[in-house]
């Protein structure tokens, strides 16, 4: 009886690991600015908290409790809501948040028209932040809210709810690098543009601005506003041109046409996709062998028939677990040394939920080969897999024997055989003749 | 795009029935000229129906003038927002440029080929939509659909080193060295059928003259005869299946009674000269 209820208690106590919503880990460190109120974003932390994450807070100057340890991060995510904040304490600087990230802690970043070491640390993640004091402004749609403000729409991606409404936006644009591992997700409207103006009069000086700087002006749909990064390690980290988005303000404010916002929705899908709840995938295992039996071998042989076969789940968040998942179509197995001898597709086996297989002949060269999986696509995370194999030239016994071309050789080879048995029998077995030679010799 | 257009135009007839302050262009031209000064082409634009496609060569210009006023009273205004929109709709770039408005809202732009300003976005042979934002924070805000442009192509940025990582890479097949040709089989019969040619030399010659063999199965000889024909046996095997290892092994046991075999077999055979002597 004891043991039950110790039990209970304990499963209790572990629930909360058991149903958590992200593949990562639920523990959350929010560090907020003194300037702004927990209670402006009640909806936002709410609905973290509602979907299982556990929130601490602190501010930035706060040392405890410490963002990371003796190199060990304390949390599983961190969400900086410090736009304006340009110094903070010891364990918050670029370095200790890059390192972070390659700890697997996924990050949230707001930003603003101040520069602070996180516009910095913007530009190391191949975004181009803008110049200083230059908030995004827009004269269209007309509205009754300022011109900084501004109702974004929202344009499709695998990592939002499809028919979103448009988002109430007020911060700073920034335009992007080429790097392929940025993720867009919110663009800047056409019409919007970067500007320090206030009134009409501020023309000239947009002219001017744009003619100077070389870069053009900043203004239309290929500025971003909310930008994710995934890096290397599968780590997100999302940069946000201002901390307003996620506001009970915004949030329940109404757009020009009378339709609530999609500030909810957005910002719970932009969070879902940065603590890995969405679009997270992982690779289980991977076998090899060859067609026809199921254990791999020790070696490889040139030209044999290789069946490779890899498992794949996605995180579902509802559930918590990790399911397998078929919808990726574009997979390629590379079979290499040094260079890819063969590249293939991947596909998934049609009955069969997360198999991915695929068989083909081993290339006439030998050596050691590597099965490589390696597969990257903007907002999904890099499944890469390699196996190393050895691939050995034929055995003196495993090659084409019994040739037609050897019949003559065949038949050479067997007449002497033959011919040497019939000799010996026939010698051991026949008459002998010895008598007549002697008796003519002693006459 | 189509439904926030269609939001800006029934914005603009609430405006002009409601509240006075919305913008208009006036006298809005183009010209396109080229390098030697030669007019191509020059037109007043409808705000209503868009022109011809304009064109313009890698050393063309283009002219643009137009006068925002107020569209109650027609006085010139210099709003806050004049923008030239570039929009590719294939591809999907697009290109900001704002234009220089004077206080009495004489605006004018001027495209010139040779020397393209960075807002152009990059090109290709789709034309570019070419349309005019602007914003006020006094008055309406507008958009005009002006004109479409085709410009030369440009080059395109460079590419990021993962870039290619990001999208299916092309297959790779090996090229597997053909099989071995053989010769046909008829010639491989012809040929092994000359090899054995010369047994029905002998099978002939033998049937002339007789094989006298009166010792085959006497028990002294034949247990040589049969273990010789063993050895033979144990070689075609080891032809078509056995492994060295076990060839020696099976070789070596019976090796020895061979020996024995061997050795009474000679020794009849050296008994019956010698006897017959």
């Amino acid at each position: 009886m004891r043991f039950f209820v110790s039990a209970l208690v304990s499963f209790f106590a572990l629930a909360n690991n058991v149903f958590a919503k992200s593949s990562t880990g639920d523990s959350v460190l929010v560090v907020i600015d003194p300037s702004l109120k927990k209670e402006d974003y009640s909806k936002f932390f709410g609905g973290l908290e509602e979907r299982g994450y556990q929130l601490t807070f602190r501010g930035p100057r706060d040392a405890h409790p410490p963002i990371e340890q003796y190199g060990v991060p304390g949390f599983s995510h961190v969400i900086l809501f410090t736009p304006e904040t340009k110094s903070y304490a010891s364990d918050i600087t670029p370095q200790s948040l890059v390192g972070l990230l390659s700890e697997n802690t996924n990050i949230l970043v707001t930003l603003s028209t101040k520069q602070t070491p996180l516009s910095s640390l913007s530009a190391e993640f191949s975004l181009i932040p803008p110049p200083p004091g230059t908030p995004l402004v827009s004269h269209h749609p007309a509205r009754s809210e300022p011109a900084t403000v501004i109702p974004i729409p929202v344009s499709e991606s695998p990592l939002l709810t499809p028919g979103t409404s448009p988002v109430w936006f007020s911060g700073v644009p920034h335009a992007f690098g080429n790097s392929p591992y940025l993720v867009p997700i919110l663009h800047a409207t056409s019409e919007s543009f970067a500007a320090d103006s206030l009134d009409d009069s501020g023309a000239d000086a947009l002219v001017d601005a744009s003619e100077k700087a070389g870069e053009g002006l900043w203004a239309g749909s290929h500025l971003g506003l909310v930008t994710g990064f995934q890096t290397l390690k599968n780590s997100r980290v999302v940069f946000a041109g201002g901390v307003e988005m996620f506001s009970d303000e915004y949030a329940s404010k109404a757009l020009p046409d009378g339709t609530p916002s999609g500030n909810e929705k957005f910002v719970k899908d932009i969070t879902a996709w940065a603590f890995r709840e969405t679009l997270a995938l992982r690779i289980d295992n991977t076998t090899h062998h060859r067609a026809g039996e199921e254990v791999p071998p020790e070696t490889y042989t040139t030209n044999d028939q290789i069946v490779y076969t890899a498992h794949i789940s996605a995180y579902d968040p509802e559930t918590s677990s990790w399911k397998p998942h078929s919808g990726i179509t574009d997979m390629q197995l590379e079979f290499t040394m040094l260079d890819p001898h063969i590249r293939i597709a991947l596909p998934p086996v049609a009955d069969e939920p997360g198999k991915y297989q695929v068989q083909f002949r081993a290339p006439d060269r030998h050596g050691v080969f590597k099965f490589v999986v390696d597969w990257r696509r903007k907002g999904y995370p890099l499944l890469q897999t390699s196996t190393t194999v050895p691939v050995v030239p034929p055995r003196h016994d495993q090659y084409p024997r019994f040739l037609s071309a050897a019949w003559p050789y065949y038949a050479g080879a067997i007449s002497t055989s033959v011919g040497f048995f019939l000799f010996s029998a026939l010698w051991l077995a026949g008459d002998v003749e010895g008598k007549k030679k002697k008796g003519l010799k002693t006459e | 795009m189509v439904p926030r257009i269609a939001l800006h135009f029934t914005w603009l007839l609430l405006a002009v029935c409601v509240h006075a302050g919305s913008l208009s262009l006036q006298n809005p031209r183009f010209t396109i000229t080229s390098s030697t000064a030669a007019q191509l082409r020059a037109d007043t634009l409808s705000l209503t129906e868009k022109p011809e496609p304009l064109k313009l060569e890698p050393s063309d210009t283009l002219k643009l003038t137009f006068q925002i006023t107020e569209k109650s009273e027609g006085k010139g205004v210099q709003p806050h927002q004049t923008f030239l929109r570039f929009y590719d709709s294939v591809s999907g770039e697009e290109g900001i440029q704002p234009v220089r408005v004077t206080p009495g809202g004489k605006a004018k732009f001027e495209l010139n080929m040779a020397r393209p300003p960075a807002s152009l976005p990059p090109t290709t042979d789709h034309p570019l939509e070419v349309s005019l934002i602007l914003g006020s924070f006094v008055h309406e805000p507008t958009t005009f659909d002006l004109f479409d442009l085709y410009v030369p192509s440009s080059y395109t940025p460079a590419p990021h080193p993962d870039e290619a990582k990001f999208h299916e890479l092309p297959l790779i097949h090996h090229t597997f060295r053909p099989e071995q040709k053989l010769p046909p089989k008829f010639v491989s019969a012809v040929f092994a059928a000359l090899v054995l040619s010369p047994w029905l030399v002998l099978l002939g010659l033998w049937s002339k003259i007789g094989v006298r063999v009166p010792h085959l199965f006497s028990p002294r000889i034949i247990p040589f005869t049969v273990l010789l024909g063993a050895f033979e046996a144990l070689l075609c095997w080891y032809w078509v299946d056995l492994k060295l290892g076990q060839v020696l092994l099976y070789g070596g046991i019976l090796a020895v009674p061979t020996i024995f075999a061997g050795k009474t077999a000679l020794a009849a055979t050296g008994e019956w000269r010698t006897g017959q002597n």
